[in-house]
C-alpha cells in the first residue's frame, strides 16, 4: 500500500476451484476484494497466505500465466496504438509473431466486429464498448485455456452487453474457461455456471447457478388465455390441495429484453 | 527482501566502480595533462548561482562561453578589472581550452596594457607605464599557468613567445618559447624561421646563425617549399655579411 | 533465448512507438532553432572561438535535450504505465518483469540513441555552414582555410557524441531504477535530476573520502563514502569538453567510459528488475 500507509485487508480465507469449460462468476458489491482474487490468480498480487494454481502450474509463473487470458476493469490500454496494433503487441509479448500472428489478429478482429477499417483507428477514437472488444480480442490472441474478465459489461450500453455475453457463451461452446467479475448480478445470471459472493474480502456463498438460485419449495407455469373467472377457480382448487400461492400476477419483462426489442433489427447488434 | 537485494547489488558495485573510477580519473589526467584542475568546490565558491548549476551539472563549455561574452563586452567598456576576472573565471572552468588562455593573454597584455598606456586620466607617463607593466605582466603569468594545463599544443607556447617579444622586448625568451612550441610538432611553419629572428634580435647573430644552418641542413633535399628555404637562406647570407663586417643587403 | 529477445524486442518497439506518435521528435525543432539562432553570436570574435562556441552550445544543447527527454520518457516508463493502468494488460501475459524493464529501457535508449544522432548531424550541419561562412569572409589565406576546416570537421566530435550517447543512458536507467522504487513521477524526476547534479560532484567526495585520513568527522566521511559509493562520477564524461576544446581524447579513454556506462547501465537495471519483481501491481 505504499510505505507510510496502512496495510488493508483485501482478501480473507477465500478456497475456490474452477472446472475447465465453466464459465464462473466472481460476485460481489466494489471492494468485495474480486479484482485482487483475479489479481493474485495473475501473478499481479502476491498473496501473504495461501496459493493459487493455474492448470496445474503455480499462480503467477510464466507457464501459469500462457493459460490465461485477461481483460482489466476499464480498458486501460496504449492510446497510441490502433485496434490491430494494440493485438499484435499482445501476441508478440505472448511469444506469437510472423503470418500466423497476422493471420490470428485478422481472425480474432473480425470476431470481435473490428475487422477492416475500425481496427485501424486510434484505441482513442474508439468508444467503451469497442474498447472492450478490442481487449477481448487482446486478451484472446494466445488462445489461452483461460479468460478472465475484470467487470466486462461496466460502462457498456445494454446491446454491448449483450454482445459480451453471447461471446463468453461461444467461448464456453468452445471449450474455453471463463472466469468473470461483475457488480451487475442481472448479467451474471444469463451467463454463469457457477458463483462465487464475495463481500468485504470474504466468501459468502459458492455453488451453481441453478442450486443457488432454485427456490425448490417452488413450482412456476406461465400460461396464456386463463381467463379472469378460471384464475379464481385455479386457486381454489391448489388452496384445497393445501398448496400455498406465494404469487400471482402476469410476469414481467426483464427492462433489458424489453429494451432491445423496442430497437430497429439493425441496432440490437 | 527484493529492496535488500537490490541495495546489496548497488553496494557491491558501488565498492567495485571507487576503484574503477579512481584508476579511469587517474588515467584521463595523465593522458590529458591537466586535468587535474580546480575542484568543483572552489568553482562553486567563484561563481554565481545560476552558472554554478550549469558548471556542474556538465555544462562547463556554456558556462565558459558565458564568461568570454560578459569579458568581451566589458573589453568593449574598457572594464579591465571586470575582463580580467570573467577570462581568469572561464580559464578556471575550462582550463583546457588553449583558444581562451590565448584571447585572455591578448586582452590582458596587449589590450588592457595599451589602454594603461594612453589613460588620459593619469598625467604621469611613469605611472601609466608602470600601470601597463603590471597588465603585460598579469598576461605574462596568466600565458605561464595555461602553457602548463594545455602543454601538448604549440599554441600557447607561440603565444608567450610572441608576448615576450612584443610586450616585453625578450627576444631571448622569445627564442626559447618558439623553440618550445615547434617541439610540439602542431606549429606553424613559419615559426621555426622566428626562433633566428628572436636570436638575431636578442643580439646573439651566432646562435642565430648557427640555428638558421642548422634548420636549413634539417629541410633536406629537395625542401618542403612551405618551409620557404629562400627566406632561410637569404637569413643565412645576411647573417654572414653581417658577421664579417660588410653590409647585409636590405631586406625587401 | 529467443523468446525473450522477442518479448524485450516488443516491449522496446512500443515504447519507441509511443515517444514517436506523442510528438516527442517536436522538440528537435526548438533544439534546431537554438542552434541556427546560435550561429550568428560570437561573430565578433575569432573563428577558433566561433567554432568553439557553435560546438559547446550544440553539444550542451544536445545534452539539455536529451536530459529532458531522457527524464520525461523514463518517468512515463514505469510510474506513468502504473497511474494509467496500462501496464496490467501487459505483465499479465507470459512475459518476465525483468524483460519488461530492460524492454522498456531500450525502447528509451533507442530513442535517445535517434534524437542524439539527429542533432549530432544538426550540429555538423551547422558547423559546415560556419564553415563556409568564414572561408568566404576569411579563406584567402589557404593555411587559415585550413584551419577553418580542421575545426569544422572534426571526426573526434564522433567521440563526444558517442560519450553524450553513454552518458544519458546511464541518467535513464538511474530514473527507471528509481521508477520501479517510488510511485510518484516527480519524485522520480527529483531524484534522477539530483543524482545527476551530485555525479559532477561525486569525484570530489571520493578524493575527500579516500585521501582525507583523520582530518574529517565520522558523519561527513560516512557522507561522502555514501556518495562515492552510490552515484555515479559523471566527471568521467568530461572528455566531451576536451574534445569541443579541439584536444586529443585516445579512443581508449573513450571506450574505457563506455565500458564504464555500460556495466553501470546493467546493474541498475538488475537492481531495478530485482525490486519491481517484488512489487504488487
Amino acid at each position: 500500500m505504499g510505505w507510510f500507509r496502512g496495510r488493508v485487508l483485501a482478501l480473507e480465507g477465500l478456497n475456490m476451484e474452477v472446472h475447465r469449460g465453466e464459465v464462473f462468476g466472481l460476485l460481489g458489491p466494489n471492494g468485495s476484494g474480486k479484482s485482487t482474487a483475479m489479481k493474485m490468480i495473475l501473478g499481479l498480487l502476491r498473496p501473504t497466505r495461501g496459493r493459487a494454481e493455474v492448470c496445474g502450474y503455480r499462480a503467477g509463473t510464466i507457464a501459469a500465466r500462457r493459460q490465461i487470458g485477461f481483460l482489466p476493469e476499464n480498458p486501460y490500454f496504449p492510446n497510441f496504438l490502433n485496434g490491430a496494433e494494440l493485438v499484435r503487441y499482445y501476441g508478440r509479448l505472448s511469444g506469437m509473431g510472423g503470418r500466423l500472428l497476422e493471420k490470428r489478429i485478422q481472425e480474432l478482429l473480425e470476431m470481435v466486429r473490428l475487422g477492416g477499417e475500425a481496427g485501424k483507428r486510434p484505441l482513442r477514437t474508439y468508444s467503451k464498448g469497442m474498447l472492450q472488444r478490442a481487449g477481448l480480442a487482446g486478451a484472446m490472441v494466445g488462445d489461452p485455456e483461460i479468460l478472465m474478465l475484470d467487470e466486462p459489461t461496466a460502462g457498456v450500453d445494454p446491446a454491448g452487453s449483450r454482445e459480451i455475453r453471447d461471446l463468453i457463451l461461444e467461448l464456453r461452446q468452445r471449450g474455453k474457461t471463463v472466469i468473470f467479475s461483475s457488480h451487475l448480478l442481472e448479467q451474471v445470471e444469463d451467463v454463469a455456471d457457477r458463483v462465487i459472493i464475495l463481500h468485504r474480502g470474504q466468501k459468502l456463498r459458492e455453488g451453481r447457478l441453478d442450486d443457488l438460485l432454485t427456490r425448490k419449495k417452488e413450482w412456476e407455469v406461465n400460461v396464456q388465455g386463463l381467463k379472469e373467472e378460471d384464475r379464481k377457480e385455479l386457486r381454489g382448487w391448489l388452496e384445497k390441495r393445501g398448496v400455498q400461492v406465494v404469487r400471482e400476477g402476469a410476469p414481467r419483462e426483464r427492462l433489458e429484453d424489453y429494451f432491445l426489442r423496442s430497437l430497429p433489427e439493425e441496432k440490437r447488434r | 527482501m527484493a529492496g535488500g537485494l537490490a541495495c546489496g547489488i548497488l553496494l557491491l558495485w558501488g565498492g567495485v566502480k571507487i576503484t574503477w573510477e579512481k584508476a579511469m580519473t587517474q588515467s584521463q589526467r595523465k593522458a590529458t595533462y591537466g586535468f587535474t584542475g580546480p575542484t568543483a568546490v572552489a568553482i562553486r565558491e567563484k561563481l554565481g548561482q545560476g552558472l554554478a548549476l550549469a558548471a556542474l551539472g556538465g555544462f562547463r563549455g556554456l558556462a565558459a562561453n558565458a564568461l568570454m561574452l560578459q569579458a568581451h563586452g566589458a573589453w568593449e567598456e574598457q572594464q579591465w578589472v571586470r575582463v580580467r576576472s570573467s577570462l581568469e573565471l572561464a580559464t578556471l572552468l575550462q582550463p583546457r581550452a588553449a583558444v581562451f588562455w590565448d584571447t585572455a593573454s591578448w586582452h590582458l597584455a596587449w589590450n588592457a596594457a595599451v589602454a594603461a598606456e594612453r589613460y588620459s586620466g593619469e598625467p604621469s607617463e611613469t605611472r601609466r607605464r608602470l600601470e601597463a607593466r603590471r597588465w603585460v605582466e598579469a598576461g605574462r603569468s596568466l600565458l605561464e599557468r595555461g602553457t602548463k594545463a594545455v602543454p601538448e599544443r604549440a599554441l600557447l607556447f607561440q603565444r608567450l613567445g610572441d608576448l615576450y617579444w612584443q610586450r616585453l622586448e625578450d627576444y631571448q625568451a622569445a627564442a626559447d618559447c618558439y623553440r618550445q612550441a615547434i617541439a610540439k610538432g602542431d606549429a606553424p611553419p613559419y615559426l621555426e624561421r622566428f626562433v633566428g629572428y628572436a636570436l638575431d634580435k636578442a643580439g646573439d647573430k651566432n646562435g642565430a646563425l648557427a640555428y638558421f644552418r642548422e634548420l636549413r641542413a634539417q629541410m633536406g633535399t629537395p625542401p618542403n617549399p612551405e618551409r620557404r628555404p629562400e627566406v632561410v637562406d637569404r637569413e643565412i647570407l645576411k647573417l654572414e655579411k653581417e658577421l664579417s663586417g660588410q653590409a647585409a643587403p636590405k631586406k625587401k | 533465448m529467443m523468446g525473450s529477445l522477442r518479448r524485450i524486442g516488443a516491449v522496446a518497439g512500443n515504447t519507441f512507438l509511443e515517444a514517436v506518435r506523442q510528438r516527442v521528435f517536436a522538440v528537435l525543432l526548438v533544439f534546431g532553432l537554438i542552434l541556427i539562432s546560435g550561429a550568428n553570436y560570437f561573430t565578433d570574435f575569432s573563428f577558433q572561438e566561433q567554432f568553439k562556441f557553435l560546438k559547446d552550445l550544440g553539444y550542451a544543447a544536445i545534452s539539455l535535450t536529451g536530459l529532458l527527454v531522457g527524464l520525461l520518457g523514463a518517468t512515463q516508463l514505469i510510474p506513468g504505465e502504473i497511474e494509467r493502468r496500462t501496464i496490467l494488460t501487459a505483465l499479465c501475459r507470459p512475459l518476465r518483469r525483468w524483460e519488461f524493464i530492460v524492454g522498456k529501457y531500450l525502447g528509451l535508449s533507442i530513442l535517445l540513441a535517434v534524437m542524439i544522432g539527429v542533432m549530432a548531424v544538426a550540429v555538423a550541419g551547422v558547423l559546415g555552414w560556419k564553415e563556409a561562412q568564414l572561408i568566404a569572409r576569411e579563406g584567402s589565406d589557404p593555411a587559415v582555410a585550413a584551419s577553418i576546416r580542421a575545426e569544422a570537421r572534426d571526426p573526434r566530435l564522433i567521440q563526444a557524441v558517442i560519450l553524450l550517447e553513454v552518458k544519458l543512458a546511464v541518467v535513464g536507467a538511474i530514473a527507471v531504477f528509481f521508477s520501479t522504487v517510488a510511485t510518484s513521477t516527480t519524485f522520480v524526476m527529483a531524484m534522477t535530476l539530483m543524482v545527476y547534479l551530485i555525479g559532477h560532484l561525486q569525484s570530489v567526495a571520493r578524493e575527500q573520502w579516500l585521501e582525507s585520513g583523520e582530518v574529517v568527522s565520522w558523519g561527513t566521511k560516512f557522507f561522502l563514502a555514501g556518495v562515492a559509493f552510490l552515484i555515479p562520477d559523471f566527471n568521467l564524461y568530461n572528455l566531451i569538453d576536451e574534445i569541443v576544446a579541439g584536444n586529443a581524447v585516445a579512443w581508449r579513454s573513450t571506450l574505457e567510459v563506455v565500458g564504464y556506462s555500460g556495466v553501470y547501465v546493467a546493474v541498475l537495471l538488475a537492481a531495478a528488475s530485482v525490486v519491481f519483481e517484488g512489487r504488487d501491481i
